[in-house]
């Protein structure tokens, strides 16, 4: 049995490691955004930009640390995993409040978590399928699993289990639930997370208010946010972003593009920050036997997709795309932040004679044409594509182009009309099951498209997400990835950090690896 | 035929027009690899998700079922969802409509401004060194892409200097005026150099004419040449040419409305394009065939009314 009472301990270990600094309160930040969010609810938040934002406004029963994988206490102070593993017990904190000064309770737990698992209203239900009952007694809160679910701890601090208020989503106007959400998001919100949404011009202002009921505590021991609010704008244009910091108009840019970052860097009044996420760029390849026209295909084979990962210089990428602010992977199912990911070092590094050994074994003619099909008007794409075509001619690969848009690529994944296509992924929840179900787990998405259908993989991907044993399911996750390196159904990439650049008097801000914008401890120092 | 009744037949060639776009747009749309579903949840859903998220968006039904409840939509004045924006289509759009049209009349204003006055000058001194001057300075207006010419803008004028906002909109009257000069002036860079071209060669024709050498001969004053028989024959095809780029700048704001962060409508059609968002594509297509059919409207009756000749057609 495994049983945690962490909350105020851990936090103030945490705190005391950290050189204390003269915490200023109050102020606004005035944050840059590439995107608008639509609807910032934990569970229609279905696009980074309201992913990334839930946890601003409605706070989750456990956290995760900033590193993304320790998790601590949150709304709830303590949680109990039985010794069967099919149930768990958490136990909320006394005197937590919405942001109207309505007390957090049980029946608002109940409310949130039975929403998030329901299949007809969340798109994210699937992470919950575990769940069979949620019920609360006073201020304990039980939830009944129908089997043992390793994950499901994790999934208590993710952005779709976040908390909302039952009387206040009961009393929004609108028929639906997704209409209540909407109406609930804007006029008299009421949130359980360190800001409230104050105002919503949609495509230009958003606004949030400090929550002045929230519980956490900052380092000065007064309740967090340290700030009075933020405003975010939006400003889709790279450029403009970056200008629109440098003329001091606002106090922080998001998604500065990786040419940039060095001139940032040197910019003695901006903090040019580099945060490790869980995002990669890989590209599928397709590994059926015949392509969609019936053609031959030669990447059924695997010693050519291996020629391939040879013949790639990933250092060469992550210099020519990332001007050097990223690195190769080193596990290809996941980012080297995700737990449980192996990290020997990269993967396939680069090694022509390797590469030219197993395409002659896996007798592939010279001159071969592959497609790679990459983002119209992708600059990055563009980069990636010309220097795959140097690198592959090498081993005597003819790399053909086909430039689509979005949604047209995920249709092509989808129906397996491709060779080799452009794609990335980051981490929504802490755990590495949804990345190692998306990309190599066939029943899920046919392995991210590839029709790549390892029966070994399968069955230990099933196993682990029913292995309680940590030790167990650290081995088996071990073992995927190492088939999954070995079989190659992608071209694996580079991983990336968030660029976001901060005006220097900005202090504590933190994206986690997850991409989630964390305010509630940043402050401006004046 | 009066100007009214001209006006009404006019305005009942619309309806045709109207039903031609919407049917058009319906098929067109869909016509485009990927829907909405795997625009929406591109890289998470599964096959099964994927399904789930059809039904309920009601993709899995035959189209002809999908283009009635269109058709009957719009004709209840209901367009539907945004699946995008999570908000009904019609108040997105009214969101998003004030931004451009204030852009749009703002740099049509600057346009006419820039334009009108140096296409006069030019004319007049036909082929002396004035004329070349500011004829190839609008040439290099028109041949550099408008993306450039808003970052070099915003980079000295706005950045540097200071002067201007970088981007954005404001929130009042004033502060619209103020954050869209730079923008306006951007795209009126583009047009007047068309504009200017068109009203040259239009005031050259005109000087030269008959009833202009005329006028000259009986005496009259040359303000009074220029003002009553040059600049009122001259400006037909100008209004014409100005009723055409009208239509097309308002669906062409986007680059402007990108770079300066102008959250107009030019944005939130490709938005809705890269997400599949059939319910906003269709209205927002709907919302430009109808401006553009009030603009050529409007265009008819000025030129109707600066040339009498042109009301019986």
């Amino acid at each position: 049995m495994k049983k945690l009472l962490m909350a105020t301990v851990a936090a103030a270990a945490m705190f005391s490691a950290v050189p204390s600094m003269a915490i200023e309160r109050g102020g606004s930040l005035t944050f840059a955004r590439y995107d608008d969010s639509t609807l910032i609810d934990p569970i229609y938040a279905d696009r980074n930009p309201d992913i990334w934002m839930v946890t601003n406004l409605y706070d989750t029963l456990l956290r995760t640390e900033a590193d993304g994988k320790t998790i601590t206490s949150g709304l709830a102070q303590s949680y109990d995993v039985a010794e069967d593993g099919q149930s768990l017990t958490l136990t909320l904190r006394d005197d937590i409040m919405f942001s109207d000064g309505t007390p957090i309770e049980g029946k608002d737990v109940v409310f949130s978590l039975t929403r998030a698992s329901d299949p007809d209203l969340s798109p994210w239900a699937g992470l919950l399928s575990s769940i069979e009952e949620v019920s609360a007694t006073g201020n304990q809160v039980t939830i009944k699993l129908n089997r043992p679910d390793p994950t499901i701890v994790l999934m208590l601090a993710t952005f779709n289990t976040a908390i909302v208020s039952a009387d206040a989503f009961e009393a929004a106007s609108g028929e639906t639930d997704q209409e209540k959400a909407q109406s609930l998001s804007i006029d008299g919100f009421v949130g359980s997370g360190p800001f409230m949404m104050k105002s919503h011009q949609r495509g230009t202002l958003m606004q949030f208010g400090a929550n002045p009921h929230y519980w956490r505590e900052g380092e000065d021991g007064e309740p967090l946010p340290y700030m009075d609010g933020i405003n975010f704008l939006v400003i889709p244009d790279d450029a403009t972003r970056i200008l629109k910091l440098q003329a001091g108009e606002v106090d922080g840019a998001e998604f500065i593009p990786f040419a940039r970052v060095a001139e940032l860097e040197a910019d003695e009044n901006i903090n040019m920050e580099l945060f490790p996420s869980t995002r990669i760029i890989y590209s599928p390849m397709n590994t059926r036997d015949t392509r969609a026209d019936g053609s031959d295909n030669p990447l059924a084979d695997m010693k050519l997709r291996q020629a391939l990962n040879y013949a790639t210089d990933k250092n060469a990428l992550v210099q020519l795309v990332l001007q050097g602010a990223g690195k190769p992977v080193t596990s290809g199912l996941m980012a080297s932040t995700t737990q449980l990911a192996t990290d020997n070092g990269p993967i396939y590094q680069y090694d022509l004679d390797k590469a030219k050994t197993l395409i002659a074994e896996a007798g592939v003619a010279d001159g071969t044409e592959l497609t790679l099909t990459i983002l119209a008007g992708s600059a990055d794409d563009a980069i990636i594509l010309s220097a795959l075509q140097q690198m592959w001619s090498q081993i005597g690969i003819d790399l053909k182009v086909e430039q689509v848009d979005g949604p047209t690529r995920g249709a092509k994944n989808r129906s397996g009309e491709f060779d080799i296509h452009t794609y990335g992924w980051v981490n929504d929840v802490n755990d590495p099951a949804q990345v190692a179900g998306w990309l190599g787990y066939y029943p899920t998405a046919k392995a991210v498209g590839t029709g790549w259908n390892n029966e070994e993989f399968n069955s230990l991907y099933e196993a682990s997400n029913v292995e309680m044993d940590p030790a167990k399911r650290a081995e088996q996750y071990a073992r995927m990835q190492e088939i999954y390196n070995e079989e190659a159904p992608l071209l694996f990439m580079y991983e990336t950090p968030f660029a976001v650049a901060l005006s220097d008097d900005v202090k504590g801000y933190v994206q986690t690896p997850l991409g989630n914008n964390e305010f509630a401890s940043t402050w401006i120092d004046r | 035929m009066s100007t009214i009744s001209y006006f009404f037949s006019r305005l009942l060639q619309i309806i045709p027009t109207f039903l031609i776009v919407m049917v058009i747009i319906f098929l067109l749309v869909r016509a485009l690899p990927g829907d909405p579903a795997i625009a929406m949840a591109d890289a998470k859903a599964t096959t099964e998700q994927l399904e789930q998220i059809r039904q309920r968006l009601g993709l899995d039904q035959p189209l002809w079922i999908q283009f009635g409840i269109f058709v009957k939509n719009v004709f209840t004045g209901n367009l539907g969802d945004s699946i995008l924006m999570k908000a009904p289509v019609t108040q997105v759009i009214l969101e998003r409509l004030p931004a451009s049209g204030f852009l749009t009349l703002y740099a049509v204003l600057f346009s006419l401004l820039i334009a009108g006055p140096l296409a006069f000058v030019a004319a007049l001194n036909r082929n002396t060194w004035l004329d070349t001057t500011i004829r190839s300075a609008f040439q290099v207006g028109l041949s550099t892409p408008v993306f450039y010419i808003g970052l070099l803008l915003l980079t000295f004028l706005a950045a540097r200097m200071r002067w201007f906002p970088v981007g954005g909109y404001g929130t009042t009257f004033l502060e619209h005026m103020y954050h869209l000069l730079l923008p306006a002036l951007t795209v009126a860079l583009y047009t007047s150099a068309i504009i200017m071209r068109n009203l040259r060669s239009s005031v050259i024709e005109v000087v030269d004419a008959e009833y202009v050498q005329f006028a000259r001969a009986k005496g009259l004053p040359e303000r009074i040449i220029l003002g009553r028989h040059v600049l009122r024959n001259a400006l037909i095809s100008t209004v014409t040419l100005l009723g055409l780029s009208i239509g097309n700048l308002m669906s062409g704001t986007l680059v402007t409305e990108t770079v300066f962060a102008v959250p107009g409508v030019g944005r939130l059609m490709l938005d809705a394009i890269f997400a599949r968002d059939y319910p906003l594509i269709q209205g927002l297509t709907l919302t430009f065939a109808v401006l553009v059919s009030i603009i050529f409207l409007l265009t008819d009756l000025i030129q109707a009314w600066l040339d009498p000749r042109l009301r019986v057609a």
